[in-house]
């Protein structure tokens, strides 16, 4: 019964507030699962968060959303929970493990929104999407520029920086980093480095630590909690100029409008200093 | 027949098999240094880490390992009189899966991280494991103070089931970054050690190993029955019991350092016996040796195939023995037993 009763305060707010602005466009979706984090972000930031009943079970979620119930996880979603829940969207990442249950809940006759945030120009197209299914498209448009002027912004300070060879790991034993495809490898650039990893073939890969030496990063970037790892090659020049940094996965790893502040923090990693003097609003 | 000739002639010639396969192994790899920069005055740090710290303790490790999974295969074989038996049919695998992924799920956990160092929670866990799975599964399997092939090979296969249970439902609860780690900790993959964990590891290996070897004669009874063998004057008990203990033990290690690496101990003793005859005294030592240099040439492809990614070794070793074998079975298989 407990879950009942927040699920029913929901529904009579979303009940309470007006539904159609303008009578010809269909009714936007009211009560929303989400699965995915970055498309979460998108939602609070469209002030659309109190639409959401439920989100997945792995997060990190933003603000109130973190307190919702789960409805499963991306790729082993509750139909019975979405159903209970009276959802009319389900918005999830764009996997080919996501994509098993898409059709079961569309069987349900329940909108299914899969978008792709892993890189750039998906982390634009899934804001533009957003903004379109909730007739949000002003606002959307309004943040892709904010996020472009971002961007800019760090293009503009690391143009002239000198490119360093960056490691970023995503995962220890077995190895795994960050390689092209992958949003990080769009930061990297962003932030005047060169990803080691310039030949993985798929955007996280399995990497051999041999590799690794041979390609001497000068900054490595490590998000598996084990970043103390790499004080066993001391010859690395990113070990012997104390450029191995420990990251928390949240801050890089999930893409999303924070984008241009994970292009700044990516650069200071790699620069430190470039943002020192100036203050983005 | 055996004479004591052939036998050190086969040994003598599969332990340069082995040297040969650890040359390649340090000789390959995705870092651009080999075997004969070894003698070079000039190597840099980098390259000298890369052989010293990654790939010689490496190929030193899938050695030990592929001996010890082959000379488990083949003990397994003659003790249980069956040509399916592996490493894994005894289920001790199983109890090794079960501790590496508990290890898995706990290794956050500070209170335990205090007491083990990190690189070894998960390989105490596991061979913690296969040792509680051992003496549960000789309770069991004893009924009326025998060890019956027919109840071990049951008891084998259903700890084995019951195990995959456990690790389903651990995994099922697991978080994505622990499901990933679950993941490629079972699916066999050799890895670097320290060297003075590699000497431990070996005496670990090469006493079991070498007690098995002795026991080449008493096989050979064995494999005329068990009624054969006890006329033969061979305490078939015992000979069983001292067999299940140290293959599973055997068997134990080895999944608590790589996880599961099939095919090493089915493909490799059956290649030999094919090639060899089924003589054990023979068949035990090189099944060692020519284990040990199967693993070596398997990780170092499972190392070269896709660099700078890495293949777990395990499809390595089911990819290239699963054809190989099955070529040479065809060809040879209808003029020997098993």
């Amino acid at each position: 019964m407990r879950r009942v009763i927040p699920a029913l305060a929901l529904a009579l707010a979303a009940g309470c507030a007006p539904v159609e602005s303008v009578s010809e466009t269909p009714p936007t979706p009211q009560r929303v699962v989400v699965f995915a984090p970055s498309a979460a972000e998108v939602l609070v930031a469209l002030d659309l968060g109190e639409r959401v009943v439920a989100v997945g079970s792995h997060g990190p979620w933003p603000g109130e959303l973190a307190a919702l119930e789960s409805a499963g996880s991306f790729d082993r979603p509750d139909l019975e929970r979405i159903v209970e829940l009276e959802t009319d969207l389900v918005i999830n990442t764009a996997s080919v493990a996501a994509a098993g249950g898409h059709e079961r809940i569309e069987r349900l006759g329940i909108a299914v929104e899969s978008l792709d945030t892993s890189t750039f120009a998906g982390v634009f197209a899934s804001l533009e999407r957003v903004g379109v299914l909730f007739d949000r498209q002003e606002r959307a448009a309004e943040i892709a520029g904010e996020m472009r002027a971002g961007l800019e912004r760090v293009r503009v300070a690391t143009a002239d920086l000198p490119r360093k060879s960056v490691l970023f790991v995503v995962g220890r034993d077995p190895l795994y980093v960050a390689g092209p495809g992958s949003h990080v490898d769009e930061l990297i650039r962003l932030g005047a480095g060169m990803n080691v990893a310039h030949d993985a073939t798929s955007p996280y890969q399995q990497f051999s630590v041999e590799a690794v030496l041979e390609r001497r990063p000068e900054v490595i970037v490590d998000t598996s909690g084990d970043a103390g790892y790499w004080d066993r090659w001391p010859f690395l020049p990113a070990v012997r100029d104390g450029s191995v940094y420990r990251v928390e996965p949240n801050v890089l790893v999930i893409p999303g409008i924070r984008l241009p502040e994970m292009a700044r923090a990516m650069t200071e990693l790699i620069h430190p200093g470039t943002f020192a003097q100036t203050t983005d609003e | 027949m055996l004479t004591a000739r052939r036998l050190t002639l086969c040994c003598l010639g599969f332990l340069v098999l082995l040297l040969a396969a650890l040359a390649v192994g340090v000789s390959f790899g995705s870092g651009e240094v080999s075997l004969g920069d070894l003698w070079n005055d000039g190597l840099s740090e980098r390259h000298q880490a890369i052989l010293f710290q990654i790939r010689i303790p490496r190929v030193l490790v899938a050695a030990l390992l592929g001996g010890a999974l082959s000379i488990a295969g083949v003990s397994f074989q003659a003790l249980l009189r069956n040509p399916l038996a592996d490493p894994y049919v005894l289920g001790v695998s199983g109890g090794a899966s079960i501790g590496g992924v508990v290890a898995l799920t706990l290794i956050e956990l500070p209170a335990l991280a205090a007491r083990i160092p990190q690189p070894l929670i998960v390989p105490v866990f596991a061979f913690a494991g296969a040792l509680g799975a051992l003496v549960l599964i000789e309770r069991i399997a004893t009924v009326g103070g025998r060890l019956t092939v027919y109840t071990v090979l049951l008891t084998g296969a259903i700890f084995n089931a019951f195990s995959a249970a456990v690790i389903y439902f651990i995994q099922s609860l697991a978080s994505l970054e622990e499901l990933h780690a679950i993941v490629f900790h079972l699916m066999g993959r050799v890895r670097e050690m320290a060297i003075g964990w590699i000497g431990a590891l070996a005496v670990a290996i090469l006493i079991p190993a070498t007690l098995l070897v002795t026991q080449g004669r008493s096989f050979n009874a064995l494999s005329t029955g068990e009624e054969g063998a006890t006329q033969l004057g061979v305490d078939t008990e015992r000979l069983k019991r001292r067999t299940f203990i140290l293959g599973a033990l055997l068997t134990g290690i080895a999944v608590a350092m790589a996880g599961l690496i099939g095919f090493v101990g089915l493909v490799v003793p059956h290649l030999l016996r094919l090639w060899l005859g089924p003589d054990h005294r023979l068949l035990l030592p090189v099944s060692f040796l020519g284990g040990a240099a199967f693993l070596v040439l398997a990780d170092t492809l499972a190392r070269v195939l896709t660099a700078p990614n890495e293949l777990p070794v395990g499809v390595v070793t089911a990819l290239v023995g699963g054809p190989f074998f099955l070529l040479l079975l065809r060809r040879r298989g209808a003029s020997h037993g098993f």
